[in-house]
């Protein structure tokens, strides 16, 4: 499936979403509930719980759709935080009960840059991302693409790296703060 | 929060930024964030400007094609009000209309629309035979994920307030806690609610005035026994919803 939609077809089909053309929001779906899915389901690894978030995500969407601005948001980052936060939120919910990873598995994922195959939707923004991620020393950028694609806190990175909570802060905080100078110099 | 000697004002505020954007946080502090977010508009602009540099992470994860399943359960959700019922949100309102007076009921199925078709309200019959309970307010409160996890419909005149939670706060050991939610961002506990059944209270007169200016109502679990502080929750925020004027 996944007809792949442009940038500005999606953002189209998300304003016509908007005004309530079903149609319209079905492109949406198609074009982009394979990656939506990959995303929840990575938060919380249970596809049953990942489709409902799915699900949830995008009635989120419809309702929410007139809010999104083309003018200041991508579509698919739009869609990927909503789905994101939504994942996290019922993974925190206690309802989604995450199998444990083991630290090394899970940095080993974590720290896969995009493969080629993979990276379909590589533009500009991401590839100065992946430049600047890759700037960090190793287990910073780790630790904040785990914090992403996983989306533990803060205590959770701390426990799995066998680092003092400040630590932790400390190396993502710092992190943050050369990715965004990096990102916007 | 103990921030490091070389990370001080606007870049603390960028790098707390990032961290929600990340959803690193603790429970509390992404709470005390939020709050800011909600209040401060430059503050919620670089969550944003975040987000959108964050999530070209995402790029790394490998797509997942959903079971068909997942798409007609979408459609059938968005063609509320007439179809909808797989989610359970339409019995809850039918229940709760059945044993609500008929004012309230009718004001309720006015939200249903409100909520369904973002256009104007059509006129709720008028009541014949109920007592007048001069209802001017009510929210339902929504979970994150979006589901309904109770209505709150609340009387200025008398003070009050009247609680229908859904099956979505039901079968949790910690105690739902109701907060207000001011305009400026602030919040006033109201205090501990039932999760479990329809509830109606009574606000005392120092409450009453707040309820009166909050634009938003949320609900926090709270550890059992617990009483956070009247001006912040100190467990999740898990529900929250806009309080509408009818």
């Amino acid at each position: 499936m996944s007809a792949m939609l442009t940038r500005d077809e999606l953002a189209l089909a998300l304003g016509r979403t908007a005004q309530g053309d079903r149609a319209a929001f079905r492109r949406v779906y198609e074009a982009t509930s394979a990656k939506l899915l990959g995303v929840t389901l990575r938060i919380l690894s249970d596809r049953q719980m990942a489709e409902d978030v799915l699900q949830d995500t995008y009635l989120t969407v419809w309702r929410k759709a007139e809010s999104f601005d083309a003018s200041r948001a991508s579509p698919i980052t739009w869609l990927v935080t909503i789905a994101r936060n939504r994942a996290i939120d019922r993974l925190r919910s206690g309802a989604g009960f995450r199998k444990s990873t083991s630290i090394d598995e899970a940095f080993d994922i974590a720290d896969d840059g995009p493969s080629p195959s993979q990276a379909v939707e590589t533009g500009d923004d991401v590839r100065r991302l992946n430049d600047c991620l890759g700037q960090l020393d190793d287990r910073t950028g780790g630790a904040i693409r785990t914090a992403f694609l996983e989306g533990v806190t803060y205590d959770v990175l701390a426990s799995r790296e066998n680092v003092p909570l400040g630590t932790m802060k400390s190396w993502i905080r710092r992190g943050l703060l050369r990715l965004r100078t990096c990102l916007e110099p | 929060m103990t921030v490091p000697v070389d990370i001080e004002g606007a870049d603390d505020d960028l790098a707390l930024a990032g961290e929600l954007a990340l959803r690193v946080l603790s429970p509390t502090e992404e709470a005390a964030a939020r709050r800011r977010e909600a209040a401060e508009p430059a503050f919620a602009a670089e969550v944003e400007a975040w987000n959108e540099h964050l999530a070209g992470i995402a790029t790394t994860v490998v797509a997942v094609e959903p079971s068909a399943e997942v798409w007609p359960r979408i459609e059938a959700g968005v063609s509320m009000p007439a179809a909808a019922n797989d989610n359970g949100r339409l019995a809850f309102w039918r229940t709760w209309a059945i044993g609500s007076s008929g004012l309230l009921a009718a004001s309720l199925a006015a939200v249903v629309v409100l909520v369904a078709q973002p256009q104007p309200v059509p006129p709720a019959p008028t009541p014949t035979t109920t007592p007048a309970l001069a209802v001017t307010r009510v929210a339902t409160l929504t979970l994150e994920n979006g589901a309904a996890a109770m209505t709150l419909a609340y009387d200025p005149v008398s003070g009050e307030l009247y609680l229908a939670p859904t099956a979505e706060m039901a079968g949790d050991s910690r105690v739902p806690h109701l907060w207000l939610v001011m305009p400026e961002g602030a919040v006033q506990l109201v205090g501990a609610i039932d999760g479990s059944a329809t509830s109606r209270h009574s606000l005392t007169r120092a409450l009453t005035g707040a309820a009166g200016t909050a634009n938003a109502v949320a609900v926090s679990m709270e550890a059992p026994g617990h009483t956070p502080a009247m001006n912040k929750p100190d467990g999740p925020v898990v529900a929250s919803g806009e309080l509408q004027r009818l």
